[in-house]
């Protein structure tokens, strides 16, 4: 089964069929189910959906950063030939200088008695690297985010600003030169003045150095900005994948259709009027049969309560997993302005 | 409902400054906030953090932290708080105001059942009887949305997701039947969807009850199109104070529009390279003499670092902005 | 002490006094690193420190008389003299020598138990709070069968079979602190593990062995540190409850607890006699404990900062 479409042949990493469950107290939560999706190289390709969505899960499942205890992982992940899933916990090590991660909390990635210097060498350490080679690279990983070496070396990371702080970080994965990095959530945690620069940054470095970005996030404007390509995720399955505008300007699944309408933007234009509309969440615990937001799906029919919708190609192009696609474009997509 | 439709302030602000102390010497946290909020209309309140807009809500409350030193004059219908006792003037809060919190699993007890705490503040404040508390708390729960209130009544917080406890701390915020309701960063912690009912059940509400409503986020989005005025704090000043349309469409302050231009938009392609503003936000605690903004700003002169601008008004009589070179303005397109 | 707080410009209390006749009489001490510590705090760090010093060098203190040999009268009161302060023993020893020897044997016993049960404790508790699973019941278990056996009766049965030695009631008091560094490094691998830096470590390929001991034990060293010298002022009680029993540490070594022991005869007629070994092991213990509140106090303020 293929599910999306790559925009160019090179593809780095392909997840197929990716499942992850949680058990807790006896009880099994499935987190992520039957995720199937590829990455480019020097593509961005943005994981979007609401807490509880899955999509943080799925971006430690490819790294096999998963606790091990009761956690049960099925599918492939396969990055170039290599599968990452079957590879022994000393092989994955070494692939780890080409699979790095950003966090949501820079501060907390850090460990708290370790100066900026060293978070930023880490990697290399760890690589055995020697010293000489170590220190050029962290100086170029560090001015490749804006930083002097000379003036940041013997800070410890509490003297820096959340901005600062996931600069360090981009810097902290740069420095084992990667060709992929998960972003989860990089920006939540900033400030809007802020956030422009780290998302700024994240565009020239993947850019200059054709990297491929994984960008977990709930914000759909920001995923709108960075990704070539856009994956919806619903209560742990991808609901809708494509190009950017085919998610934004045609988006096929109603729950797509649902956040986007949701997003609060601003529109001097725009006067909101209140619809009163209330959700339903389903419960994770007693799966029900069927599409998973079919009790929220104003299109909801019979075959939806039957039948989970298996991911098709809609009209447009993009992938989708419902049995009623819209096909019209969004309304108030293209009219939509800033001011 | 009493139907007049002359409209006087609910609540107002003027030349109110808070100032706290800390090790490293006086925190100069609100400088010189004047606005007035009319009844049945919305304002919203935004900044970034550090810029002063939480403590704000908690001066004019009387919960703010102890130390904090608040001069100036805050009316709340009419009465001048720092004229009452702090007993009577927290009993004319809890009857006036209703407000909602960020975070609602703080706000909540989690051992006692939520109908019993949407009641508390009515049996306080109004000397309500036990039954007619009780079938207030359940109207309201229905109000806010709830299904099966009489059950719910009887939950305990636990058994309800955030969205449901925000309605629930809604339906808390409503019992005195405030006339006005502040909503503190209320759907920060919300996804995109529930943020989105949340909200239009605040507008909802504010229209049906005829109350005044503050909004105050840190996200632009959520005030837009749902606010009458906006409020823009920068680093403990207000910056821009006017109607909302009129800000969006036309901001004159440079960090206002700054800040619109930092935002992603919805309507712009992939990639687009995003205007960012340098530099940190203002240290309260060693503040600059002039406008706030400026060790930022790029169009900052000499002046801006030595004077703080005074509030000027611009073509639209109530849309004032605190800039020195404030930004032209744009031609009304209708 | 009423009007703590009051005034804003109030700074140490009124007891800054002492704590300004402290610094000012040992200037030395300004460098021991006690930041916001109460003049108390920073008298039991002093009093720690001379501690460990006369352990170490008690050998070299002019004119100081053997702790095992007769020195003066039997039962002799105190005079104000080197060796005669807290009088003489039943059989005519000075009791100050023995009470400053008896210092070397109870931190002797307090630092090689205090090792045994760290380094064990620490490896089970890393291997518990990070592997859970089987490793964590069995540490567990182990832990609570330790809290639930009255230590001192435990001990005496050992030495009841072994007989009285030194090896013994150290081996044994280390064994039975395993169990708490034990939980404490195991609480605080489990809360550590779940914080970002250790993801980040292991997704920059750190094996566990270094994510255990580079990222993790650094960070648990605070929290260490502060139930340490609780469990030390124990070590303390309950090596003098043995000694005093006659278990404890072998007839002619000096031992606090030990000396108590012997002059419970004499009490009814010199009770000033046993005034030395008391004072002994209720400052040590005194000095512990408020050292102990410091460090716990200290962590809980970092801990709210971060």
């Amino acid at each position: 089964m293929s599910s999306d479409i790559a925009l160019n042949d090179e593809i780095i990493l392909e997840v197929r069929n990716l499942s992850v469950s949680f058990s807790r107290g006896g009880k099994e939560m499935k987190a992520v189910d039957d995720v199937s999706f590829s990455v480019a190289a020097g593509e961005t390709l943005g994981l979007v959906g609401e807490s509880g969505s899955g999509k943080t899960t799925i971006g430690r499942a490819i790294l096999r950063l998963l606790p091990d205890a009761n956690t049960k992982s099925e599918g492939a992940v396969r990055y170039k030939k290599t599968y990452l899933n079957t590879l022994s916990s000393t092989d994955m090590r070494h692939m780890r200088d080409r699979l790095q991660m950003i966090f949501q909390d820079p501060l907390s990635s850090f460990n708290p008695r370790r100066n900026v210097e060293d978070i930023v060498a880490e990697g290399l350490v760890i690589q055995g690297k020697p010293a000489s080679e170590r220190k050029s690279r962290v100086e170029a990983a560090l001015s490749a985010v804006g930083f002097d070496l000379a003036t940041v070396a013997g800070r410890k990371p509490h003297q820096f600003s959340g901005g600062q702080c996931q600069r360090i970080a981009i810097a902290r994965s740069l420095a084992v030169e990667p060709e992929l990095i998960v972003c989860d959530e990089p920006v939540a945690s900033l400030d809007v003045s802020v956030q422009a620069q780290v998302i700024n940054l994240l565009q020239d470095i993947r850019e200059n150095r054709n990297l491929a970005l994984i960008f977990i996030s709930h914000d759909l404007a920001v995923v709108k900005n960075v990704s070539d390509r856009v994956a919806v995720l619903y209560m742990g399955r991808i609901v809708e994948i494509g190009t950017g505008p085919q998610i934004y300007e045609r988006p096929a699944h109603p729950y797509t259709r649902t956040l986007l309408e949701a997003v609060p933007v601003v529109d001097a234009t725009r006067k909101i009027e209140p619809d009163g509309k209330r959700t339903v969440m389903p419960s994770r615990n007693r799966p029900q049969g069927g599409c998973a937001f079919r009790s929220r799906c104003p299109r909801a029919t019979q075959i939806c309560a039957e039948t989970v919708p298996a991911v098709t190609p809609a009209p447009r192009g993009q992938m989708v997993a419902c049995h009623h696609p819209h096909d019209e474009p969004a309304p108030g997509m293209a009219v939509r302005t800033q001011r | 409902m009493d139907a007049t439709p002359a409209s006087h302030p609910i609540l107002s602000c003027k030349a109110m400054t808070c100032e706290m102390d800390s090790v490293s010497g006086p925190l100069q946290i609100l400088q010189d906030i004047n606005f007035s909020l009319d009844t049945r209309r919305a304002l919203g309140i935004v900044g970034e953090s550090g810029a002063g807009k939480s403590m704000l809500i908690k001066a004019i409350m009387g919960i703010a932290p102890r130390g904090l030193r608040t001069k100036g004059r805050i009316e709340l219908d009419g009465q001048d708080l720092s004229a009452l006792k702090p007993k009577q003037r927290a009993k004319l809060i809890g009857r006036k105001v209703g407000i909602v919190f960020q975070n609602p699993m703080s706000s909540l007890n989690p051992f006692v059942q939520i109908g019993r705490q949407i009641e508390e503040a009515g049996c306080i404040h109004l000397g309500m009887s036990k039954a007619e508390a009780r079938s207030r708390a359940i109207e309201l729960l229905s109000f806010v949305g709830l299904p099966d209130p009489e059950d719910c009544y009887n939950y305990y917080p636990h058994q309800f997701s955030g969205g449901m406890k925000q309605r629930i701390m809604i339906a808390a915020a409503l019992i005195c039947q405030p006339d006005l309701l502040i909503a503190d960063e209320a759907t920060t912690a919300l996804d995109v969807t529930v943020q989105k009912e949340v909200l239009d059940l605040l507008q909802t509400i504010q229209a049906q009850r005829q109350m005044s409503m503050i909004l105050v986020s840190h996200n632009l989005g959520v005030v837009a199109g749902r606010t009458d005025e906006i409020l823009v704090l920068y680093g403990g000043n207000v910056v821009e104070y006017g109607p909302t349309s009129e800000v969006f469409r036309n901001p004159r302050h440079r960090y206002t529009e700054a800040l619109l231009s930092a935002m992603p938009a919805m309507d712009q392609p992939a990639h687009t390279r995003l205007r960012t503003i340098p530099g940190q936000p203002p240290n309260l605690a060693n503040r600059p003499a002039g406008c706030p903004f400026a060790p930022r700003c790029p169009s900052a002169q000499a002046k801006c670092h030595e004077v703080m601008p005074a509030m000027s008004a611009g073509v639209h009589p109530s849309h004032r902005f605190a800039c020195h070179f404030p930004l032209a303005e744009i031609a009304h397109v209708q | 002490m009423t009007d703590i707080g009051n005034s804003p410009a109030f700074k140490p209390g009124p007891n800054a006094k002492l704590g300004d006749i402290v610094r000012h009489a040992m200037p030395w001490s300004s460098k021991m690193k006690l930041p916001g510590a109460t003049p108390f705090e920073f008298l039991a760090a002093i009093f720690l420190v001379l501690l460990v010093l006369v352990a170490l060098f008690v050998d070299f203190i002019p004119g100081l008389v053997s702790p095992k040999l007769p020195y003066g009268d039997f039962s002799q009161l105190p005079e104000w003299s080197l060796n005669g302060l807290f009088g003489t023993d039943d059989i005519g020893r000075s009791i100050f020598s023995r009470v400053l020897y008896g210092a070397r044997t109870s931190m002797m016993i307090v630092a090689v138990s205090t090792t045994i049960a760290l380094v064990s404790g620490l490896l089970l508790g890393m291997l518990a709070g990070y592997y859970r699973g089987i490793f964590e019941r069995a540490v567990d278990l182990f832990a609570n069968a330790l809290a639930a056996m009255p230590s001192t009766l435990v001990v005496l049965a050992f030495v009841a079979v072994t007989g009285p030695s030194v090896v013994t009631i150290i081996v044994v008091l280390g064994i039975f602190d395993i169990g708490t560094y034990a939980r404490v490094a195991k609480a605080g691998v489990i809360s550590q593990s779940n914080r970002d830096y250790v993801l980040a470590a292991r997704a920059m390929g750190a094996t566990d062995s270094r994510v255990l001991l580079k990222e993790i034990l650094p960070n648990l060293i605070p929290a260490l540190t502060a139930v340490m010298p609780t469990l030390m002022a124990g070590l303390i009680i309950t090596e003098g409850s043995l000694s005093f029993l006659g278990y404890g540490i072998p007839a002619p070594a000096p031992s606090w607890g030990g000396m108590i022991a012997s002059s419970t005869d004499l009490l009814s007629r010199f009770p000033v006699l046993i005034v030395g070994p008391i004072l002994a092991i209720v400052l040590t213990v005194y000095a512990f404990n408020t050292i102990g509140d410091y460090l716990a106090q200290r962590l809980n303020n970092r801990e709210r900062e971060s």
